[in-house]
């Protein structure tokens, strides 16, 4: 009994550990969420997959995030679909593009290099996006592909703040929806499915510090629109296949074409992922029952034929 | 039913490479809940079969240490659940090793090492055996002290236990290495008492096995069955039906375990 006990001590202290991360990453959502109602910071994102670029205009949420954080919002307000790695400290898939396990340099020499705007042009980021800060009116870029410095990895389309966030027409349809260019991947996301102008705080749930729920929804401060028809233009296209930029060899990391760049929608936060456990895992957990039932039945059994 | 050694040390080599080429719970969690089924069915009675119950907790206790190592860092829950399916893989193959543990004999295993390879084996049986010996030891010594009226729960009477259980086992490895060289071990030719076969069931254990690691294996390279659960963004992990079939295979020893007759 009384080791029993112990071992209960032994599992309770790791779970005491986590729970006030668990409820700090929900609070410290629900103040996003309440910063970002009136008119708050915007910071622009430029993803560049090498066949084509997509930017988003970023409502902060107030003061200041990491690299990381900005592509989780990007997440919440566009769709925008990614995968951490390295334990959550490093970029592996953007847009679908990238590696999906946990090693971001599964397909190295290709990997996402991550960039800081400097107004009129790229410079390759000098620390991680982990523990980058960025505020309003930075633009941040990532683009993939292969070379390990400024010179020789491809940089994006040279794009500023104001491309991005204030030269946007009026959104082309009232109600928002889902850019094609963001469409989050089948298992991914786990979303929470909240609706365009519901209260964004009743969002800060279970998943909360992962998916960086509750920035704000509401695009009127820097609408947004599409190209001329919001899709993009050489959709399909591989990856160095169409962009004359993108030779192997080319000395200098010159810019990307801007000619197909895509301005990302806002869209609701993932409404189109599914969310709830796979229907495998009712039979792992069926299996999981019949056999630690029956391990423990034929212990039972065992023990009793032992001792008569 | 008695399994042949090797077949054994198939299966618990390929439950491990499962449990190392995956981190997704519920692959984790059946693999783990298919060892407790293998060693409630399978278990040799005696003071080894203790070892999976210590190798169970120490299983958790690196789960714990593994998550704990969070704090130090970033905290958030990507990052502690990515910590905690990390630490459970490295549960996972210690209770496959408790397992293995509680199932066999380690010193039956140095007798199928061909002569010429007589002392790696009799250093690796040496080693495999370290941890059930001690637990079996460890066992014995505080039987022992508590009928001689000492408490060795307690952290002035650890000496009192520590002490005996380091010098048997010391003495016990001696005894293993002197013994077999009296008998000739490594040297003529072998005679066998009580030989250890190689039935029918053993080679379903092996091949089953063998299997299963094969369609994991194969699932790593290829980079399908999602093996290694996005964290960040937090997702459902994946439950392939194929991986979970592969899975099953390795139940195989506890079926054939439960069917038959228990060991005397």
């Amino acid at each position: 009994m009384r080791r029993t006990r112990r071992l209960a001590i032994a599992l309770a202290v790791p779970a005491l550990a986590i729970a006030p991360a668990l409820l700090g990453a929900a609070t410290g959502t629900e103040a996003a969420c309440a910063a970002a109602a009136t008119g708050a910071p915007h910071a622009a994102l430029v993803v560049d997959t090498g066949s084509r670029t997509t930017t988003y205009c970023v409502d902060l949420g107030g003061g200041s995030v990491s690299g990381l954080r900005l592509i989780q919002l990007a997440a919440d307000q566009y769709g925008l679909s990614y995968h951490f790695g390295f334990g959550g400290q490093a970029v592996c898939q953007l847009q679908g593009v990238g590696p999906s396990g946990g090693d971001c340099f599964g397909a190295y020499p290709d990997y996402w290099g991550y960039w800081h705007g400097t107004g009129g042009g790229w410079s390759w980021a000098g620390s991680g996006a982990a523990s980058s800060s960025v505020t309003d009116g930075d633009v941040e870029g990532w683009s993939w592909g292969a070379g390990d410095s400024e010179a020789t990895h491809p940089a994006p389309p040279t794009l500023a703040f104001d491309d991005v966030c204030r030269a946007a027409a009026p959104p082309a349809s009232p109600t928002p929806r889902p850019s094609p260019a963001a469409s989050h991947p089948p298992t991914g996301g786990g979303a929470s499915g909240a609706q365009p102008g519901r209260p964004s705080g009743a969002q800060a749930g279970a998943q909360a510090g992962a998916q960086g729920n509750g920035a704000s929804r509401d695009p009127t401060p820097y609408p947004e629109a599409t190209g001329s028809d919001g899709a993009p233009r050489s959709a399909g296209a591989r990856p160095g296949a169409t962009n004359t930029t993108r030779s192997p060899g080319a000395s200098s990391g010159a810019d990307r074409a801007s000619d197909d760049v895509v301005r990302a929608v806002a869209t609701d936060g993932g409404s189109s992922t599914s969310s709830g456990p796979p229907a495998g895992a009712f039979a792992v957990a069926a299996a999981v029952l019949i056999l630690g039932g029956g391990g423990a039945w034929t212990l039972r059994r065992r023990g009793k034929d032992d001792r008569a | 039913m008695s399994v042949h050694p090797a077949a054994w040390m198939a299966w618990a080599a390929c439950a491990g490479v499962v449990a190392f080429t995956t981190t997704d719970p519920f692959y984790l969690g059946l693999l783990v809940a298919i060892a407790w089924f293998v060693y409630a069915t399978c278990r040799v009675a005696g003071p080894t079969a203790r070892s999976f119950r210590v190798f169970a907790i120490g299983g958790l206790l690196a789960m714990a240490i593994r998550t704990a190592l969070v704090f130090l860092g970033t905290v958030d829950a990507s990052n502690v659940a990515f910590a905690a399916l990390e630490g459970a893989r490295l549960a996972a193959l210690l209770i496959v090793f408790g397992t293995f543990n509680a199932v066999t004999d380690p010193f039956g295993v140095v007798r199928l090492a061909p002569r010429r390879f007589h002392e790696p084996a009799l250093a690796a049986a040496l080693a495999l055996s370290i941890a059930p010996r001690t637990i079996a030891g460890a066992g014995r010594v505080r039987e022992a002290q508590q009928l001689r009226g000492i408490r060795t729960a307690r952290w002035r009477g650890l000496p009192a236990l520590v002490v005996p259980v380091l010098e048997s086992g010391m003495e016990e490895a001696l005894t293993l290495a002197e013994s077999m060289d009296a008998r000739g071990h490594g040297r003529g030719p072998r005679t066998r008492y009580r030989p250890a076969h190689w039935t029918p069931g053993a080679l379903a254990v092996t091949l089953s096995a063998v299997l299963a690691a094969g369609a994991f294996l194969s699932a790593a390279w290829t980079g399908q069955g999602g093996l290694h659960p996005s964290t960040s963004p937090l997702a459902w992990p994946a439950a392939d039906p194929y991986l979970i079939a592969a899975l099953a295979m390795l139940a195989v020893p506890g079926v054939l375990g439960a069917v038959g007759k228990p060991r005397a």
